[in-house]
């Protein structure tokens, strides 16, 4: 074999193949890694209205636009809006199961008695073979005397071809 | 129905800007395609969207995205034929021992340090619906793919095309491209496969034999048409509509084959007859209409989708700089020292790998089916955005720097058509 070709051989094993057989050992070690639960997608809401009528900042809570949140999921974090009123958007962090974010609705009044404007949700995710809910809280950050809201949030239609395993 | 009114004042506000921005990087002999695509992101809501967010909202509300979407993906079908049309199969065929090492090369070296790169990023950027296997082929086929025109358009407007660097640079990104659309297109039908009914190997089946026709047999076809260019010197309104209804076709068929529209208009330019007067005939018809107007819908609509704002504190704005290293060091790392190791001289090869690393269009447009698919995150589509942005910006002072005018001696050899392609995308 003349040195050219035996130099090209050579050169082509350690720049091609090699690294195309680290390539199989990458994508079979990948596979043991875990990343973040899904929670991309449209969720309908559903707030308990007998508990959130008898707030004091129940005008906070009802600013809250539409009965539907999206979810559009970077990894631990989020940002999240509601179809109704694409005007609010809120951002929050993913650990493990349990979500949080912050929400100000644009339409709340700025004060309602020691109310604040702005509301925590905290929800943790579960999920079965048929369907992924969203189980948590709303609450007002700057009011001592409310309690929290409880909802659950149902994934309306499974997002549309996911990179599936 | 779409609103006409947002409509039309959406697409004269596109190519005002669009205009605007790539003359602007003209000036500072950048490619006209980087101010385009920059032009798209200032119209998102990484620029508009943040500093006029009531503007931002009255110019481009989300009932009208699908319309302009839809005009846009029209754009990038035609795109994708143009740039089939550009790729000559003989200059696969013929390659020297260079060529086929550093197209080799610059496929593998950006795959694997995307695919380690992926080992970190999957955790952090991606979630439990995507497979890491995919994440990792995605992201390794998005950094492994290089901007045909736009180094075809470096290499006209520096006078390089007749250089060795110059025909060993085309041939590498024509291979580059064609595997990287291929690997994509086998990502594409695994992740549809699996949610449709059909199998897998139906899939596969349909599409081998839709490639056997297209080849065989739409081929023979397309001589005919090159024939009668040869006789009269032009081609008739019907014919040229006959060759745009074969392209739209083809882009249906491989779109209900479960690849993507983008790959059938790509096999049909691939497939057509590559004289050069024939070519640059079909081009001249096809390139102004798309170029100067269906491709900036492309870039807005990209740009609107882009948030830089997603990257929020100093994590973020590492896994981007990360993402940027990575592919630099893979496209044009791998591709320097696949042509230093075939004997070309360090100069040439460092230019080499500059001309190698640049992604352009062709990098947005794979991120586009990714971020469709679903497969990277709001998040690292930005991200990647902005990392083919950053390395088809560093090309041109890179080269500069590296290949000063004259630095460079032409080779006998006769280049490809691609010289007589993309005079005005890049």
């Amino acid at each position: 074999m003349p040195r050219t070709n035996r130099n090209f051989v050579f050169a082509y094993t350690f720049l091609v193949i090699l690294p195309l057989v680290g390539l199989a050992g990458i994508l079979k070690s990948g596979r043991t890694l875990v990343a973040p639960v899904s929670i991309d997608g449209v969720w309908s809401l559903q707030e308990n209205t007998a508990q959130l009528s008898s707030l004091a900042c129940s005008k906070a809570f009802a600013a809250l636009p539409g009965q539907a949140i999206a979810i559009s999921q970077s990894g631990r974090s989020f940002v999240l809006n509601f179809p109704s009123d694409p005007d609010v958007t809120a951002s929050g962090t993913l650990d493990g199961t349990t979500l949080r974010a912050s929400v100000i609705p644009p339409h709340a009044p700025t004060s309602e008695n020691s109310c604040g404007r702005e509301l925590s949700l905290q929800a943790t995710v579960g999920r079965n073979a048929d369907s992924t809910w969203l189980a948590g809280t709303l609450s007002a950050v700057n009011c001592p005397t409310c309690s929290a809201v409880e909802f659950h949030a149902q994934r309306q239609a499974p997002a549309a071809a996911r990179g599936g395993h | 129905m779409p609103n006409l009114f947002t409509l039309v004042l959406q697409i004269t506000v596109i190519l005002a800007v669009c205009r605007l921005m790539g003359s602007l990087f003209r000036k500072f002999h950048q490619p006209r395609v980087v101010g385009e695509m920059f032009a798209g992101i200032l119209l998102g809501p990484s620029l508009l969207g943040w500093i006029a967010p009531q503007f931002s909202a009255y110019l481009f509300p989300p009932s009208s995205l699908g319309f302009l979407n839809a005009l846009s993906q029209v754009g990038v079908v035609i795109f994708m034929f143009l740039v089939g049309l550009g790729i000559d199969p003989r200059e696969l065929k013929q390659q020297s021992h260079a060529a086929v090492m550093v197209s080799h090369v610059s496929i593998t070296a950006p795959f694997v340090l995307a695919s380690l790169l992926a080992l970190f990023l999957y955790p952090r950027l991606s979630d439990d619906s995507v497979s890491f296997t995919n994440f990792a082929l995605f992201m390794g086929a998005a950094m492994s793919v290089t901007a045909f025109p736009v180094l075809a358009r470096i290499l006209v407007e520096r006078d390089m095309m007749k250089s060795a660097l110059g025909n060993v640079a085309i041939a590498s990104a024509a291979v580059d491209d064609v595997t990287g659309w291929c690997i994509l297109a086998y990502i594409v039908v695994l992740i549809r496969a699996a949610h449709q009914t059909t199998s897998i190997w139906v899939t596969l089946g349909g599409i081998l034999l839709f490639a056997l026709i297209m080849i065989y047999g739409v081929r023979f076809l397309l001589r005919g048409l090159e024939r009668t260019f040869q006789k009269y010197g032009e081609i008739s309104e019907n014919r040229m509509a006959f060759l745009l209804l074969l392209a739209l076709a083809s882009a249906l068929c491989t779109e209900r084959l479960g690849i993507h529209l983008l790959f059938g208009s790509f096999l049909m330019g691939a497939i057509m007859p590559k004289e050069p007067k024939f070519v640059r005939y079909i081009l001249d018809r096809f390139e102004t209409v798309t170029i100067t107007l269906l491709l900036p819908l492309f870039f807005a609509f990209t740009g609107l989708h882009t948030n830089v704002g997603l990257l929020k504190g100093p994590a973020m704005w590492f896994y981007c700089g990360l993402i940027i290293l990575v592919a630099a060091a893979g496209k044009l790392g791998g591709s320097m020292a696949a042509a230093r190791l075939s004997g070309m001289p360090w100069r040439e090869a460092a230019g080499l790998g500059t001309l190698m690393n640049t992604r352009g269009l062709m990098g947005l447009v794979i991120l586009d089916i990714g971020l469709d698919i679903k497969i990277i995150s709001p998040a690292l589509f930005s991200m990647m955005v902005v990392m083919a942005l950053v390395t088809t910006f560093m090309a041109v002072p890179l080269l500069d720097l590296i290949c000063p005018s004259g630095a460079l001696g032409p080779s006998p050899q006769k280049a490809g058509v691609a010289e007589v392609s993309f005079q005005e995308i890049a």
